[in-house]
């Protein structure tokens, strides 16, 4: 018997086992020193050993087993914080449960998951029980390009729907989930959108009622569990419901809700069901977050401001009507949205916001700072900010002895159009790059392929006439297409109006991107697959109302 | 620097006296010699209204007013009450949530867009209030909201805080429609025809029933586990209560009387019948039951359930003693319910406050805030129109739009604002980021409007308002 004991707690302590760190020490000496939570060291030394920062200062020893890098002309920030993304989740598509009575099987756009069924009494979208975590694979290489673009931990979530599941703060370094998590789960992530498939909620209506009615039943559950607990005897247990039991930490506080809302409109909405419920949450877009910044420093409720600023993607022609002033307006503005909410005392961490090219997000924060954001703010809203309100300040964030080696090493301003991240840690292994030995002129960084990917990529650029055909309806319009390597940039016009293409990419059959519409007052995610044959186009749209074929021909 | 000081000390002074002015009865308005129409106690010739904090607090020749008021020389100018929409779809961000029958837990509430340029539109035609009401795809819809157009304020301002909520119900070919034609993937939705709409309601308000026994059980301490908090049950105890009013969109006569009955049957009141185009068939029914009718002033067969109505519709419900209010269910008829309310003095002779009656004060009682709005009374919401005429002529023009003693829309700014605009169009276009890409491709003409069809019979949303 004891022995058994022995045994299982010796399996339980090895399961507990630490994450493997690096075991090389490293010392970047006579580099600028950005701590972030105190004062900048114009020339100093950082030493890393075992993966956590062993000391900081202008006077400090570098150890005689460390591996020296001269720092001269460098500065060593903390590492950046990207506040929103889905990096790790790396699954496909998972179909959507089947439609009752027979009708066609639609897939639910962009839902990812290798995850089996589940046997949640909710549809996909309304199941706040899944966490990024499962979702997660490990590996260093999927995030090479975040990585060498300086950052080292972001939040991540990986779930489309109304729920979005729980996420995760991770490094974008480690062999193994388990050696990348840094907290999990970190929060719920709510969209306002719908479940599709024909389903309740179907509408931005039914979203916030479906929403409420599972709070609500959430709150009964947990009085329920209450009163069974007191005493069974003679009481129907209340079933078992994981969905609902997900939220009741949720209600309690314990775990915040990340609300994506980036028009007014929407943040309203989201403070509005956040005080309903006594939430504590967090809006993550934000963009149009200043036109309320009273509002979210009275509730406080902090940002998740997206650098991903609006861009005009169409080109002009005499016949278009012209923009609407909201739209020109709102690009105008969004620049100046950090600054204004910083001014209101609202805490603003920076998230890249599903950017194409992730080496936007530095010069986003430039332009940030251009509009009257402090850099000293700005870096911030990267690093200490960013940390705090992942709750992990107290071991990153900073550089700071005893903190986790996470450190990002530019040469030149960051804000700056000439800069270069030579060498970025993430739990104290290094990730170094070479600095290209001819920054072509003209040519932009992030513009080449990354690395791995096939060199033969196929050409789909071009601007295409297309016709999609809806049941009982066609839709005509145009497609242009703008390829840089395996990115896809451009835009779907049709009477639905202007859809700018997301995540757009080419595949192993040809390309794909995501876009949305508005239709019959709610925002419809699709998905549009496709290829190019000579001056032919054609492939499938898929959209929470099922798939549509499409064809067309590219225009001279 | 002795000009610095002088400056400083005018600057100084004007700050006081302006902290004087604001001290006196707040947004204190005086419109001066107006004709104003009342519709309660008739049409009032030369006669001056005074607003002190949002209300009317006098009517009466040659009034006085504060130093600080504003004062308005309405001389010539026609003052009517705002204009009341009972049955409106502005500034809703989503119209039916048509994946159930049954969408009672739905609120109009959480989908409001205050930025809609319908509001501001609606206001230069008069309009300082509307029912917005959840789409006719079910038989029951979800929770209305009653609203005054505040454009430019948040929106939780816009929500008439006292008015009693409501709810959509719907008969006929829309909510059959809707079941016939899903969405993609959807099973066909029942109910299917008209008798299914029917059992659809009853079934609910049964549901309803064994739902308020389960709270009351539990009160009563004979359960021991809470029961649900139902959001969809919840709206129709509070229908059999009498704490909530139904407006029950249909154009059939029988169906009307088939709901009416089922409202006896649950011992409730059904508060409006929507559009009601056959309602005068069975107006003494109507009558005897205080069911108000929202009607159109004519579309008599725009649609097959329409063929019935006629144009007499509005006079005979009214000589039945029916109230009756004329709506616009459409942001651009929004703009002229005044005409509409014209239409029914030609067509069998309303008198001309009872015809106005019906786009103000008698939607007003059908949505249960004519304690405080849709006449020109003493102690009312000040909200008003000046009209540069009659308001049923149509060469009358809106000059100005008031609630609640606040300007919401003021012609006589309208060429300014509109050069400002230009100005600031120009600013913004000549920005880097407003600038056109290089590449993109030529986008095909889109018309930034897509015309929205008016009626319940629009193209957009599968046309079910």
């Amino acid at each position: 018997m004891k022995l058994k004991l022995f045994l299982l707690s010796f399996a339980v302590i090895s399961s507990l086992s630490s994450i493997s760190v690096s075991a090389q020490t490293y010392a970047i000496t006579n580099a600028r020193v950005v701590t972030v939570s105190g004062e900048t060291i114009e020339k100093g030394t950082v030493v890393i050993r075992g993966g956590l920062i062993e000391s900081v200062g202008a006077s400090v020893k570098t150890p005689a087993d460390a591996q020296v890098f001269d720092g001269t002309g460098l500065t060593v920030y903390p590492g950046f914080f990207d506040a929103l993304t889905n990096l790790g989740v790396t699954a496909a598509p998972r179909p959507a449960t089947p439609t009752p009575g027979g009708g066609p099987q639609v897939v639910t756009v962009g839902t990812q998951a290798t995850a089996p069924q589940s046997n949640s009494n909710y549809p996909a979208g309304l199941r706040p029980e899944e966490t990024v975590e499962i979702d997660l694979r490990g590996g260093d290489a999927q995030f090479d390009t975040n990585r060498n673009a300086g950052f080292t931990t972001v939040l991540t979530v990986g779930r489309t729907g109304i729920f979005n599941g729980q996420s995760a703060v991770i490094n974008l370094a480690g062999e193994s989930v388990s050696a990348m998590v840094i907290k999990s789960p970190f929060a719920e992530h709510v969209t306002f959108t719908t479940v599709g498939g024909g389903q309740y909620p179907g509408s931005l209506l039914g979203t916030f009622s479906a929403m409420r009615q599972m709070f609500l039943d959430a709150q009964r559950l947990q009085e329920m569990n209450r009163i069974y607990a007191d005493n069974p005897r003679g009481v129907t247990r209340p079933a078992s419901d994981r969905s609902l039991e997900a939220l009741i930490p949720i209600l309690s506080g314990q775990i915040p809700v990340v609300f994506n809302a980036n028009r007014e409109n929407e943040i309203v909405r989201a403070l509005d069901f956040a005080r309903e419920f006594n939430l504590k949450a967090i809006i993550a877009g934000g963009q149009e977050a200043w036109k309320v910044a009273a509002r979210l420093k009275a509730q406080d409720v902090p940002v998740f401001l997206s650098l991903n600023f609006p861009k005009r993607t169409t080109s002009s022609s005499p016949e278009a009507d012209q923009e609407t002033m909201d739209l020109l307006r709102f690009r105008a503005e969004t620049p100046k949205a950090a600054a204004r909410l910083a001014q209101a005392g609202v805490k603003v961490a920076f998230q890249s916001g599903g950017m194409t090219s992730i080496n936007d997000f530095l010069a986003n924060a430039g332009k940030a700072v251009e509009n009257g954001l402090t850099k000293d703010a700005a870096v911030r809203s990267m690093t200490l900010t960013t940390a705090e309100l992942l709750g992990v300040n107290d071991r990153l964030g900073s550089i700071e002895t005893g903190k986790i080696a996470n450190l990002t090493v530019v040469k030149g301003d960051i804000f700056g159009k000439e800069k270069f991240i030579s060498h970025v840690f993430v739990d104290g292994k290094l990730f170094e790059q070479k600095e290209p030995a001819k920054p072509a002129a003209g040519e932009r960084p992030g513009a080449t392929p990354p690395a791995g990917t096939t060199p033969a990529v196929a050409a789909v650029a071009g601007n295409y006439s297309i016709t999609i055909e809806v049941p009982g309806q066609t839709l005509t319009g145009t497609l242009a297409l703008i390829q840089q390597g395996n990115t896809l940039t451009g835009s779907m016009q049709t009477q639905l109006g202007s859809t700018p293409i997301k995540d757009g990419k080419i595949t192993a059959e040809g390309f794909s991107f995501a876009g949305t519409v508005e239709f019959g007052g709610s925002t419809i995610d699709i998905l549009v697959k496709g290829s190019v044959n000579g001056n032919q186009i054609a492939g499938t749209v898929d959209s929470p109302q099922g798939t549509v074929p499409f064809s067309g021909t590219r225009n001279p | 620097m002795r000009n610095f000081v002088l400056a400083s000390l005018v600057i100084s002074i004007s700050l006081i006296s302006f902290s004087i002015a604001s001290a006196q009865a707040k947004n204190e308005v005086l419109i001066k010699n107006a004709t104003v129409m009342t519709a309660a106690r008739g049409t009032l010739e030369n006669t001056d209204i005074l607003i002190q904090n949002g209300k009317i607090a006098r009517i009466g020749k040659n009034l006085n007013a504060s130093t600080s008021a504003k004062v308005i020389d309405a001389t010539g100018r026609f003052v009517a009450p705002g204009i009341i929409d009972a049955h409106s779809h502005a500034m809703m961000d989503a119209i039916n949530e048509g994946s159930l029958a049954v969408t009672s837990m739905t609120r109009i509430r959480d989908v409001l867009n205050p930025g809609d340029i319908s509001i501001y539109r609606a206001l230069a035609s008069g309009v300082t209030a509307a029912n917005l009401l959840h789409g006719s795809a079910n038989p029951i819809g979800g929770q209305n909201s009653t609203v005054k157009f505040k454009w430019g304020k948040p929106v939780e301002d816009f929500i008439v805080a006292d008015a009693p909520s409501g709810i959509k119900f719907a008969m006929g070919e829309n909510t059959k429609r809707s079941s016939f034609n899903p969405q993609g993937g959807q099973t066909p939705r029942y109910p299917r025809t008209r008798m299914g709409t029917l059992e659809v309601i009853r079934d609910a308000f049964n549901r309803a029933r064994d739902y308020k026994q389960s709270w009351d059980d539990f009160k009563a301490k004979k359960t021991k586990m809470p029961p649900r908090t139902d959001l969809e049950l919840q709206p129709l105890v509070e229908i059999l209560e009498g704490k909530r009013l139904v407006h029950a969109h249909g154009y059939r006569s029988d169906e009307h009387w088939n709901l009416l009955n089922l409202a006896d049957e649950f011992g409730f009141r059904i508060a409006s019948l929507q559009h009601g185009l056959e309602a005068y068939k069975i107006a003494p029914e109507i009558a005897k039951r205080k069911t108000g009718v929202s009607i159109f002033a004519d579309s008599w067969s725009y649609k097959l359930e329409a063929y019935d109505a006629i144009p007499y519709n509005a006079y005979i419900l009214w000589k039945n003693g029916v109230n009756v209010s004329i709506n616009s269910d459409s942001d651009e008829r929004i703009r002229r319910l005044n005409l509409d309310a014209a239409k029914v003095m030609k067509y069998g002779g309303v008198p001309e406050e009872d015809a106005l009656k019906m786009i103000t004060l008698n939607p007003a009682m059908q949505l249960g805030i004519d304690k405080r709005t849709g006449s020109i009374e003493v102690g009312k919401d000040a909200d008003l129109a000046i009209w540069t005429a009659h308001p049923f002529s149509v060469y009358s023009r809106v000059d100005m739009t008031l609630i609640e003693g606040d300007t919401y829309f003021d012609r006589s700014k309208e060429t300014q604002m509109r050069a400002d605009l230009q100005k600031e169009r120009e600013t913004l276009e000549k920005l880097d980021i407003n600038k056109a890409p290089g590449s993109g491709g030529t986008p095909p003409r889109i018309p930034a409007e897509k015309r929205l069809a008016d009626r319940d019979d629009a193209d957009r949303d599968g046309g079910n308002y």
